[in-house]
């Protein structure tokens, strides 16, 4: 029916509105292993609870977000801009 | 004796009377009845036949729970099935049919059923798939689904409107009883936003069946006057007739709003019913509580009804229940009932009580009290006749017409558990209460397990201040003045198995679960909550358990020897109400079923007598057909032989179009492609190759450079959205460093393939540039005016036919008079428009790809595209997983053409390649066909195909099999390109 | 002079403004609509006014703004325009991609309600957002206490317009 996703620059829009891509991920340098490549591309966590994933506000500002949310409740602890930096 | 109407008293309106029928025979009513009072009214007790056994069965609430009166109401295109007579209001006209029996309701043979009852026990649907299954297809499954009888929807289309809205509040009260009035005063005196919900048509809730009296005004009063207040306050918004039915996550609350399902004939505009999705800060349920019935024999004859239902009948409506009325209570409600009773001058017989010294305060009443009692049962065939009463020293049987159950109360906690909460056993209130530390979501007054009209009013401005208070306002609770003349109900002493019963002991009725399949599935081994319900049915249908949950819960508890708190609940789901399609479609069905997105060029396609398909949301020209021609395939072969003989104009608008600018575009642009951007210099398209992560190819297109620091780029149509997406996603999340800016502008250009030996002839009577070979060649891209000056476009010298080709860009506005001065310009020359179908022959005999050939398991190298993977860039999307040993593998399919050995024979996209003369087996298969069409310049169907190692088989005879049709057509692999394979047509 | 004459063809062609009881509809001049491209930290363009005075603002996404106004702009102006602003933002034009609808009225926002889950009630005058209305992605911006105009794209826009007909049907 309705579940609402609070995006950093539009505020609570519906999920309607965005497009989920998975986890969000760094993704590895150029020069990287093969190993760390094929993790980066294939192997994915199924955490019950916090998870971060790429999010698009695709039908509003059109920016990448990344949203960390819970797996098993949905509640949404944080959103940012992907373009913003964090250290991990 | 039955029901019958009062000559005073209730709220209905005597001066307004309306008719309806009910199975065909005409009846009355007044204005503010339900079709059940009505009925009530009526005389009429037996309403509907149940679910297994077809017993029959009686009106047994007044409110949203009703698991028996359940009818169809409305006729040809507005038949709604099980509708809850209980919650219908009455309307002139309104016709209702009652449901689940034949040939009539008084005569029904499906009460044979009783007597099978033995074999349709507890598990019976588990049992019968343990049965032969031979016998399923004829037998059961026919028997089942008769059996299975609720009412039956109509096969005409719904001639109403239905539409959906979003609200927002500071606080959303459910519920406009006491609580929920009190509540909403104190929140919307306050200055909060506030949204009112109450199922009902008139607001109140139990203030409208309710004798006491508050500060001296009658229940009904007050509950006008504080709605008249809410109603005045321009924060407050009323929403009647609205059920809420679910709490989602965010905090937004799903509702349903009967607009028009209170009148014969709906208005035209505005919808009969509206979803509602709230988006509330704080909630708070003022639902009130739900009375539990009493689990005897024979609970279900006409004439039993809930204690509180038949007060509302005698209080709200004006209807007696009968003229000998009984009373089996648990709790003091009882005694409130049969005080109204002897107000209204029908005194009842006899209360029942369970308990050893009932103390009830405030009741004054004369009638005869049986302590320390139970009915174990009750008898009767279409009406009630007469009771067993026990107690210690034996049973006693008494005539009565009307008996009314209370087993105490279960707050109405559903919305609450939503979302993951598990309700929470009260030894103290022997029923479950809602979750506690619930965030955005509250309980007041009954809802919350508070007993009383005092203390719900109290309890409701107390919540509905601190709300309003931890939102920003600040407010003084409102108070409310003495109640006078309650029955309040003291807490029940449960009484769960009922000792002696003899009949059948209802505790779920809609489905018929009895007291014995409760003890059979423990027995079983299907004790555990979720297995009884599956096993025994009970809570579920339309009804979700509201009366027998837990009820069920608790015997199921005594039959296990443990408490209620550990046999627990099922989970609590949306939709607390069943909720109609429509209400759920909205306005999503016919003209507004999905946007359409049109062409710039949709008029000029139209005009030319173009026949449209629709790809995606858009509607793309398919051929355009000329009298004369017989079939399609006339048409599109005469479309693909002009263009290539003299010209052809094709809207390819639909193409995603998106300009990159920004310092670092070309850098970016590099990084997304497979193949060198750097370099690519200004005035020049490239065709590039986009690749996924994992090394297959997402999309392709070309990529123009119109100045240094300014691309146009073209994706394929189906995936224009998703490309955007894409860049964006690299732009913004992988390398926000990079200064470059994406804007979509598929929409801004008409864009035109101009293709064939005259297009440059054409284009040169109307673009103002030289197009010479020289000046222009292939692969150039430049802004060019148009018409001297009038217009400004792009240019752009590519092609998908293989032609001499150009693909011109117009703002959209002017799409159609350019294209009109195209087909004017090129008349001479023999123009003619074309569409998708010869776009896909003209490409095929080019052995040009699109996604059905990039399906998402293709890398560069299938398609023979090994050179636009660049091995000199050190990064772009895709380029580490090239590498990897599956993606180089010599088995891998590759990009083929295949023709029929034969001309005359033709095949099918999606036929798989054998080995010439391999058994038709799925291991060997060798790959399929991804493109096939007629081509009128090979005379003969051609295919392109992925097929294992194939470029290195061409001139191979295979077999193409269709294993849908079972057709076997010979053929023989070749070079994908059928048509000028030196591309000596491109260049001139 | 060329022979050919080009004449332009509204998006929304043919559709009359809609007058219904406290809301009306009505298709807007498809004249300027651009699309300014700055780097996403960028919070202001403050030479736009300078150049473009006529043209009205509208905030799109973090560095990209609209800059709207009734009449077409010349290619030329168009031209230097973008020169002159070159160093605070590009510009894609979008007068032909972009349509613009006014919704007016004191009902304006209960229509709007029916498509978008923005809270309009809250909405200030001269902001803009971005949203789903109904299936179609539209930008919203107040531009007087009971008016909204919307910009969607052109081939959605007879769809959005037959949805806000059907929307404001309630109040006919």
């Amino acid at each position: 029916m309705a579940s609402l996703v609070t995006c950093p620059h539009c505020g609570a829009r519906p999920k309607e509105e965005f497009t989920v891509k998975g986890a969000a991920l760094t993704r590895p340098a150029p020069d990287a292993s093969q190993e760390t490549w094929f993790d980066y591309v294939y192997l994915r966590d199924n955490p019950r609870g916090a998870y971060q994933e790429y999010w698009h506000h695709t039908s509003g500002c059109r920016r990448w977000l990344v949203v960390n949310r819970d797996t098993a409740t949905h509640e949404i602890f944080e959103t940012r801009d992907a373009a913003r930096k964090v250290t991990a | 004796m039955t029901p019958y109407r009062l000559s005073s008293g209730g709220l209905v309106d005597r001066s307004k009377p309306l008719s309806f029928s009910f199975d065909g025979k005409e009846m009355q009513g007044f204005e503010g009845d339900s079709l059940a009072s009505a009925l009530l009214a009526n005389g009429r007790l037996l309403v509907g036949r149940s679910f297994k056994y077809h017993r029959r069965r009686g009106i047994l609430t007044a409110g949203a729970a009703e698991p028996n009166a359940l009818m169809t109401i409305g006729e040809g295109g507005r038949t709604e099935p099980n509708t809850r007579a209980t919650v219908q209001e009455l309307y002139q006209g309104l016709t209702a049919q009652s449901q689940n029996r034949w040939p009539s309701l008084d005569v029904d043979v499906g009460a044979l059923n009783s007597l099978l009852s033995p074999f349709l026990g507890a598990g019976f649907y588990y049992k019968t798939f343990m049965w032969p299954a031979a016998l399923w297809e004829k037998l059961y499954e026919p028997f089942i689904r008769r059996a299975a009888g609720l009412g039956r929807a109509t096969y005409e289309a719904d001639p109403d409107g239905y539409e959906k809205s979003w609200a927002h509040c500071d606080l959303l009260v459910v519920g406009a009883g006491a609580t929920g009035l009190a509540a909403a005063l104190a929140a919307g005196r306050a200055g909060a936003r506030v949204i009112v919900a109450d199922e009902q048509s008139q607001a109140g809730g139990g203030l409208l069946s309710e004798t006491a009296t508050i500060d001296g005004k009658a229940a009904h009063a007050f509950a006008a006057e504080t709605l008249a207040e809410l109603a005045a306050l321009p924060n407050v918004t009323l929403l009647p007739r609205t059920t809420v039915f679910g709490w989602y996550d965010g905090n937004v609350f799903g509702a349903v709003e009967r607009v028009q399902k209170h009148v014969g004939i709906p208005a035209a505009h505005l919808p009969v019913e509206r979803l509602w999705r709230i988006v509330a800060k704080e909630a708070l349920l003022a639902t009130g509580a739900e009375e539990r019935p009493l689990v005897f024999g024979g609970n279900d004859v006409p004439g039993v009804m809930m204690a509180g239902a038949m007060r509302t009948y005698l209080n709200r409506y004006g209807v007696a229940p009968g003229r000998q009325v009984a009373i089996f209570t648990t709790n003091d409600t009882g005694y409130a009932l049969a005080a109204d009773l002897e107000a209204a001058g029908i005194p009842a017989a006899v209360i029942i009580d369970s308990r050893s010294r009932p103390a009830p305060s405030g009741y004054n009443g004369r009638t005869r009290i049986i302590s320390d009692a139970v009915v174990s049962d009750a008898s009767g065939g279409k009406a009630l006749s007469g009771i067993t009463v026990r107690t210690r020293n034996g049973s006693e049987t008494i005539k009565v017409d009307a008996l009314a159950m209370s087993g105490g109360f279960n707050p109405v906690i559903n919305l609450a558990c939503h979302r993951g909460g598990k309700p929470q056993w009260s030894d103290e209130k022997a029923t479950f209460l809602a979750p506690s530390g619930l965030k955005g979501l509250s309980l007041a007054g009954a809802a919350a397990g508070i007993d009383g009209l005092a203390a719900c009013l109290e309890d409701g401005a107390a919540k509905g201040t601190a709300l309003a208070e931890s939102l920003g306002y600040g407010s003084t609770q409102p108070s409310f003045g003495a109640v006078t003349g309650e029955i309040a109900p003291a807490p029940a002493k449960p009484l769960w198995t009922i000792k002696g019963v003899r009949g059948k002991a209802f505790i779920d009725y809609q489905n018929d679960v009895h007291r014995k399949d409760l003890g059979l599935a423990v027995q079983e081994g299907y004790g555990h909550v979720e297995l009884a319900k599956r096993y025994t049915t009970n809570g579920m249908a339309t009804d979700q358990g509201k009366l027998s949950n837990v009820n069920a819960i608790a015997l199921l508890a005594e039959a296990r020897g443990v408490s209620p708190a550990e046999v627990g609940t099922t989970t609590f789901r949306p939709f607390y109400t069943p909720v109609s399609f429509g209400a759920l479609t909205g306005t999503s069905h016919g003209h507004h079923f999905q946007p359409v997105r049109k062409s710039p060029l949709h008029n000029w396609a139209k005009k030319n007598g173009a026949v449209f398909v629709e790809t995606g949301l858009w509607y793309r020209s398919s051929w355009f057909p000329r009298a004369g021609e017989t079939g399609w395939r006339e048409s599109v072969d005469r479309e693909v032989k002009n263009a290539r003989k003299n010209a052809g104009l094709c809207d390819v608008s639909m193409l995603g179009k998106i300009e990159i600018t920004g310092a670092d575009a070309a850098e970016f642009l590099n990084r997304v492609y497979s193949n060198a951007f750097l370099k690519l210099p200004v005035g020049k398209a490239r065709y590039g190759l986009m690749l996924r992560e994992d090394g297959h190819i997402y999309d392709d297109g070309t990529t123009s450079r119109l100045a240094e620091d300014r691309y146009f780029m073209t994706t394929t149509t189906a995936y224009a959205a998703g490309v955007m997406n894409h860049l964006e996603f690299c732009a913004q999340a992988l390398w926000p460093d990079l200064d470059v800016r994406l804007a979509s502008v598929t929409d801004q250009w008409a864009q035109m393939a101009i293709v064939g030996p005259k297009a440059r002839a054409i284009l040169e009577r109307i673009v103002d540039a030289d197009l010479s070979n020289e000046a222009f060649p292939f692969l150039g891209a430049a802004e060019i005016s148009l018409f001297d000056g009038a217009v400004h476009g792009r240019l752009f010298r590519i092609s998908f036919s293989g032609e001499l080709a150009y693909e011109l860009a117009v703002p959209a506005g002017y799409g159609e008079s350019v294209a009109d001065a195209i087909m004017e310009a090129g008349r001479e020359d023999g123009i003619q428009p074309y569409g998708v179908e010869a776009l896909a022959v003209l490409r095929i005999e080019k052995g040009h790809v699109t996604h059905n050939e990039i399906n998402g398991t293709v890398v560069p190298g299938d398609l023979g595209f090994g050179r636009m993977v660049s091995s000199a860039k050190p990064d772009f999307i895709g380029k580490h997983m090239l590498a990897r040993e599956g993606l180089n593998a010599p088995e891998r399919p590759q990009l083929v053409g295949v023709v029929p050995l034969d001309p005359a024979k033709s095949f099918k996209t999606g036929s798989h390649i054998l080995a010439k003369d391999a058994a038709a087996t799925l291991e060997n298969d060798q790959g399929y066909v991804t493109s096939s069409c007629y081509s009128p310049h090979i005379h003969s169907t051609i295919g392109l195909a992925l097929v294992r190692r194939g470029s290195s088989r061409h001139g191979e005879e295979v077999m193409i099999w269709n294993g849908l049709r079972d057709e076997f057509t010979p053929g023989r692999l070749c070079d994908p390109v059928f048509f000028d394979p030196a591309n000596e047509k491109l260049h001139v | 002079m060329s022979k050919y004459r080009v004449t332009l063809r509204p998006a929304l062609d043919g559709k009359q403004p809609i007058q219904r009881n406290g809301v009306s509809l009505e298709a807007r001049p498809e004249g300027t609509l651009l699309h300014l491209l700055a780097p996403p930290s960028t919070n202001e363009l403050p030479c736009f006014s300078e150049y473009a005075a006529n043209l009205s603002l509208r905030p799109v996404s973090p560095g990209q703004w609209f800059a709207v106004g009734d009449t077409a702009l010349p290619h030329a102006d168009l031209q230097a325009l973008a020169s002159s602003l070159k160093s605070e933002a590009d510009i894609v034009d979008q007068s032909h991609g972009r349509i613009r609808i006014l919704v007016r009225g004191p009902m304006a926002m209960r229509v709007l309600a029916k498509g978008t889950a923005v809270d309009l009630a809250i909405f200030p005058v001269g902001h803009s957002a971005t949203t789903l209305i109904g299936h179609i992605t539209a930008h919203v911006t107040r531009i007087d206490e009971d008016a909204f105009e919307l910009i969607v794209l052109r081939g959605f826009a007879e769809s959005l317009w037959d949805e806000l007909v059907q929307m404001s049907l309630e109040f006919s």
